[in-house]
């Protein structure tokens, strides 16, 4: 049966949006995120039980003295569980959510029963919108909107809008048809006639919409926490990870009482607000007679209430903003960060916690404004894909992490590992004496219920345990691997050791159950597991060129397992909420290392040149300006100041002979510069080839099958249409061709070579390479062509081309004097044929004036090459 | 004061109405067009109302009398025939000027009284006067004369829930006299009251209209009530008009046996008392026929 591409499609759809609509997702972005601090603003201000007291005012007014102490103790003892902030970022999220919801819900709902086609329409929009799963738009939703707060919003909003839509349809339909005929017959306008009749009737019902709006909010609470949305979610988030149960209570808890407030407080509205509702209310205290209980205040005095309180509020702010004034910042020598924010993603696991929080203090101590955001995994990749994530610090590869890897490596840039080598294991509890290696656990299918606990099956360990190591020990038939989440493994794992029966999860090293349980991990005799992940700094392809200076600390950042393991331990004592104050008192403990981890230039190894001027001159061929702008780039990051001048060659051996250049990157030796290389060089010197060897040749598509070599050609004229396409005609090369390759061969009767330009053959090379047609070039290596296109290079067996060349870095001979450090790293400079390729091929991509830029786009997808070229001292 | 004339209505709802209509003035029988699912609910009706005269629309359910009256203020738009009233022709006006005819110069009462749960008595009353933008102050003063006009005064600040069905109905018909207007559409109006409550409504009605001379148009389905209130009564059945006359014309001469069955039960020395008053009000005079009204109760 034909197979719907409705993925592809779908992902196309995306892809397209991005490309053309992102204005329109930005200006979103500007506005929910500009409602949500504002709101967050208001609410996270005042003192916590000030704003509870506000908060109790309004439950007195819309419900009575009761609701008002109720409330008052509710909101109270999620300030004394500390979890106030989050709770009001939660508030804030919900609010704003439920405001854009209701904004659109009701004028849809109006349109939905006023208008048939409005109704056939909404409904299974209304459908899809409520029963899609939100992981499902959540992701996508981060290429949209980045993280944070405004894919939350809108993922929530979705989720949420159709019970307002619903009810705000069905109020309005459910109002007498006899009342509207008697507006209508009273010359009513359709527009009065809803704002007079029909809205007033249908409020009720609105209200109660509304109402469901908000829980449906706040129930995306935790979702929300997934792409880094902040509040309450993070706490249940990480609780659920860690398999924290108290944590959770307390999260839970706490949304809870935001949701009882709420909803208790918008079910009231509707007796407040709407006039049926204020009858009803009238009608109702009228027959049981008023008592203390039931009393309201009066709006009038309710408002003057909240006001008083929030006066108060605003005064207690005043008085400690004047107090908080002092924080010190990172001093003036070492602010390097200016204050720039820099997002920092992580996902929840331990060494993870640990590692951000540690950067986040250290950044922070060198004047960034770093941003922490706990994201699930997915949601982190592909935030940082998108740039909204800047860095993190805790990607498990080649294996636990390689599908997201696999998915967005063409934008992002790994920073190197940090920690390693990690482990993957299945591991039993220690009172299961018999099992200890891997092939033990065969023939025991029976104790271990045929089953091994896993872990979330989009993880790399599942798919190697699945596709290797089960298979491999012959478990595949007695097992079954169970596919649930780490949280879930790990309760398992803790409700087996309680009543002490076997069980065997999938488990990885580093993990902090070794130090809870006491756990045997499974020997892997024969390897199958792998060498096992280091733990990498992954970031946004745009982060090196962004923040050169902290890719530069992360590229060298390391952690030995016992700094590790003891940062963890800091970190896991002082518990949720306290991370911070757990790095810094570590921190503490360990002087010198932030200025270990994040060296300040001046003092840097890194700065070398300490601004000395070096005048690098060079030609305007392909290889040279590649070569050129690379160590501009490399120089320029360890301190020098570089003078990049072009020149022809002649001119520039003279300017180099004579000390006005320092040293290029483009003698091509023995052959082809000989002559320039006699007359100077006794002023200069060869700091010896970075490249070798370059060739002439004629060169055809690979897709010609049946010519490999310059003596196949002849038999093949009439394909190539007896045409050869060289380049301008003085150059040595065509030369060469015409009087010795062609004849050679016995060429020269049956083709004609065809003199033009160097940029006429590339494009002839181009269109016929598009169609497909033969087509014989002259060409030389290095060359980008090489890497753009799958060419063969024509083999030369008769040699008519000559000896080959290499390419050798040349200097004035005081350079190696004057700039000893540069010598020495010029003097170990090697690129293969790949590398240049690549590097020229990104450089032609990005076009003329923009190579420095693609020079540092090389660098960064080439991790390792800038320590390796210009080591530190 | 305004003649009001109906030339011709014809209401037909599904398909092809404009065929519809056609065919029944070619004489095609309507149950003919209902099997087709076409439903013709008024089929060539003609009258007209003279000034401060009740005209009495009655017949069974379904005989298409609601639909005949919503044709007379455009509510419903007839598929064919026109409504003419103070020289306008009200199926030709476009909406605005259709709605400004309705809030000015017709109104209506409800068989359940469509009162709005979420005003008070006092602006259920002058809700007409709100639709045409009449002043706050100005608009409450008429409004409150209208309730004193059916006997309310002291209720205005009450809501509609909280007063019974005779009194709710008579805010109903507080706030179409509010309006001033000139023709009064009644639905059913007082079929959802006790008989008792009916009755004194009925006399109610006749002594409003005794000192404003409206032009009435009564729906009912009562014969009763549409020999006591009716000038002239117009018998429906099946969308058809099938006899207009006095009540005396109608008692003592049905058109056919339908409404000879119909007439069975009249107590006709009622009928005959007001029949002689009507006929002298056709007559003319105006102080002969007060005088009459009175003694015939």
């Amino acid at each position: 049966m034909y197979r719907v591409p409705l993925g592809n499609w779908s992902e196309h759809v995306v892809s397209f949006l991005q490309n053309n609509v992102q204005p329109l997702f930005d200006a979103v972005t500007t506005v929910v995120n500009g409602m949500y601090n504002g709101v967050d603003w208001v609410l996270g201000k005042p003192e916590p039980l000030l704003l509870a007291a506000i908060l109790a005012v309004v439950a007195f007014w819309l419900r009575g003295p009761l609701s008002g102490v109720l409330a008052f103790l509710g909101l109270a003892l999620i300030d004394s569980l500390q979890l106030w902030t989050p709770a009001m970022q939660t508030l804030s999220q919900v609010i704003v959510a439920s405001v854009i919801t209701i904004l659109l819900a009701v004028p849809l709902g109006i349109w939905s029963a006023r208008s048939r086609w409005g109704n056939a329409l909404l409904r299974p929009v209304l459908d899809l919108m409520q029963t899609m799963p939100a992981f499902v738009y959540l992701i996508p939703g981060i290429f949209f909107f980045g993280t944070g707060i405004v894919p939350a919003a809108i993922a929530t909003i979705v989720f949420s809008m159709p019970p307002g839509v619903r009810m705000t349809d069905l109020g309005i339909r459910q109002v007498d048809g006899e009342l509207v005929e008697a507006a209508e017959a009273f010359g009513t306008t359709p527009r009065n006639t809803l704002l007079r009749v029909q809205l007033p009737l249908a409020l009720p019902t609105i209200l109660a919409g509304l109402n469901q709006v908000i829980m449906l909010a706040l129930s995306m609470v935790v979702i929300s926490a997934m792409v880094g949305a902040p509040g309450l979610g993070q706490s249940i988030y990480t609780a659920i990870s860690q398999v924290n149960v108290g944590m959770g209570v307390e999260g839970g808890t706490a949304v809870v009482i935001l949701a009882m407030y709420l909803d208790r407080m918008t079910a009231a509205l509707g007796e407040r607000v709407s006039p049926l509702g204020r009858r009803a209310l009238a009608k109702a205290n009228s027959a049981r007679g008023l008592s203390v209980l039931r009393y309201r205040p009066a709006s009038a005095v309710a408002g003057i209430g909240v006001l008083v309180i929030a006066l108060v509020a605003g005064g207690l702010n005043l008085a400690q903003d004047k107090g908080s004034d002092a924080t010190p910042a990172a001093s003036s020598s070492t602010d390097v960060g200016h204050g720039q924010s820099v997002n920092l993603g992580y996902i929840n696991w331990d060494e993870d916690v640990a590692s951000s929080y540690l950067w986040q203090d250290v950044l922070q101590q060198r004047g960034f404004k770093p941003n922490l955001q706990l994201m699930d995994v997915g949601a982190l990749y592909a935030s940082m894909a998108k740039g909204s994530t800047d860095f993190e610090l805790d990607s498990w590869l080649p294996t636990t992490h390689a599908s997201y890897w696999a998915q967005y490596q063409k934008d992002l840039v790994d920073l190197g590992s940090w920690y390693g080598p990690t482990s993957l294991e299945i591991a039993v509890p220690s009172y299961v004496t018999d099992v200890r290696t891997l092939a033990d656990l065969k023939g025991k299918a029976s104790e271990f219920g045929g089953k091994i606990t896993g872990i979330e099956p989009g993880a790399g360990e599942m798919k190697l345990l699945q596709t290797k190591v089960l298979p491999g020990y012959g478990l595949d038939k007695d097992y079954q691997l169970t596919a649930s989440s780490t949280a879930s493994m790990l309760a398992d794992l803790d409700r087996s050791v309680r009543s002490k029966t076997p069980i065997a999860v999938a488990l990885w090293s580093p993990h902090w159950a070794y130090s809870k349980y006491h756990l045997t991990k499974l020997t892997d005799p024969q390897g199958l597991f792998g060498a096992g992940d280091r733990i990498h700094t992954l970031a946004n392809k745009s982060f090196p060129g962004k923040f050169p200076q902290i890719s530069q600390w992360l590229k060298s950042f390391r952690m030995a397992q016992s700094d590790l393991t003891d940062l963890e331990n800091a970190v896991h004592a002082a518990g949720t909420g306290h991370e911070q104050q757990a790095v810094q008192s570590w921190l503490a403990k360990h002087p010198g290392l932030v200025d270990q981890l994040a060296p300040v230039p001046g003092g840097s190894p890194q700065d070398s040149g300490h601004g000395k001027t070096v005048t690098l001159g060079y030609f305007p061929w392909d290889e040279d300006i590649a070569a050129s702008y690379l160590w501009d780039d490399l120089l320029t990051r360890r301190g020098y100041k570089v003078n990049l001048q072009q020149f022809d060659v002649g001119s520039m051996f003279t300017a180099m002979s004579n000390g006005q250049v320092d040293f290029e990157l483009d003698g091509w030796l023995p052959h082809a510069q000989s002559q320039y290389w006699a007359k100077y060089h006794k002023d200069l010197v060869n700091l010896g080839a970075w490249y070798s060897p370059t060739s002439l040749e004629i060169t055809v598509p690979s897709y010609v099958k049946d010519v490999h070599s310059l003596s196949d050609l002849a038999a093949h004229a009439s394909e190539f249409g007896g045409r050869i396409i060289g380049i301008e005609p003085g150059t040595g090369e065509m030369s060469l061709v015409k009087s010795s390759v062609l004849p050679a061969y016995g060429l020269d009767k049956n083709f004609t070579l065809v003199a033009g330009s160097s940029p006429a053959m590339l494009a002839d090379l181009e269109r016929a390479y598009a169609k497909k047609q033969p087509i014989a070039v002259v060409l030389w290596s290095p060359h980008w062509a090489y890497s753009k296109y799958s060419l063969t290079k024509l083999a030369d067996p008769k040699g008519a081309f000559g000896a080959h060349d290499q390419i050798d870095s040349l200097a004035n001979k005081d350079f190696p004097q004057k700039f000893p450090q540069i010598a020495g790293w010029l003097k170990n400079f090697h690129l293969t044929e790949a590398q240049l390729g690549s590097l020229e091929n990104d450089i032609q991509q990005a076009g003329q004036g923009n190579e420095a830029k693609a020079v540092q786009t090389w660098l960064a997808a080439n991790p390792g090459v800038e320590d390796t070229l210009t080591p530190g001292t | 004061m305004t003649t009001l004339e109906a030339d011709q209505l014809f209401k037909v709802f599904g398909r092809k109405p404009d065929d519809a209509v056609d065919r029944l003035r070619g004489g095609v029988d309507r149950e003919v067009l209902r099997a087709e699912g076409t439903t013709a609910a008024v089929v060539d009706a003609s009258f007209h109302v003279e000034p401060g005269e009740i005209f009495v629309v009655m017949g069974l359910s379904g005989s298409g009398k609601s639909t005949l009256l919503r044709m007379l203020n455009g509510l419903t738009r007839p598929t064919s025939g026109r409504v003419l009233f103070g020289g306008q022709n009200l199926t030709t006006l476009p909406d605005k000027e259709l709605r400004a005819v309705r809030s000015r110069r017709i109104s209506m009462v409800f068989q359940h009284f469509a009162l709005f749960p979420h005003r008070s008595v006092l602006e259920n009353a002058g809700y007409g006067l709100q639709v045409q933008q009449v002043p706050r102050e100005e608009r409450d003063r008429r409004a409150a004369e209208a309730l004193r006009l059916v006997s309310l005064e002291g209720w205005e600040q009450s809501w509609p829930d909280e007063l019974s069905g005779g009194m709710q109905q008579r805010v109903g018909l507080a706030r179409a006299l509010a309006t001033d207007a000139d023709l009064l559409l009644m639905d059913e109006s007082f079929s959802a009251l006790d008989p008792l409550i009916r009755r004194e409504m009925q006399d109610q009605l006749l002594e409003i209209q005794h000192n404003l001379r409206k032009s009435i148009v009564f729906i009912t389905h009562d014969l009763n009530e549409a020999m006591r209130l009716g000038d002239r009564i117009a018998v429906m059945r099946d969308g058809r008009i099938v006899q207009q006359g006095t009540p005396a014309e109608i008692v003592l001469a049905p058109a056919d046996d339908y409404v000879a069955a119909f007439v069975e039960d009249v107590d006709r020395d009622r009928v005959l008392g007001r029949a002689s008053q009507s006929a002298a009000t056709t007559a003319g005079g105006t102080a002969m026929e007060s005088a009459d009204a009175e003694g015939s109760r």
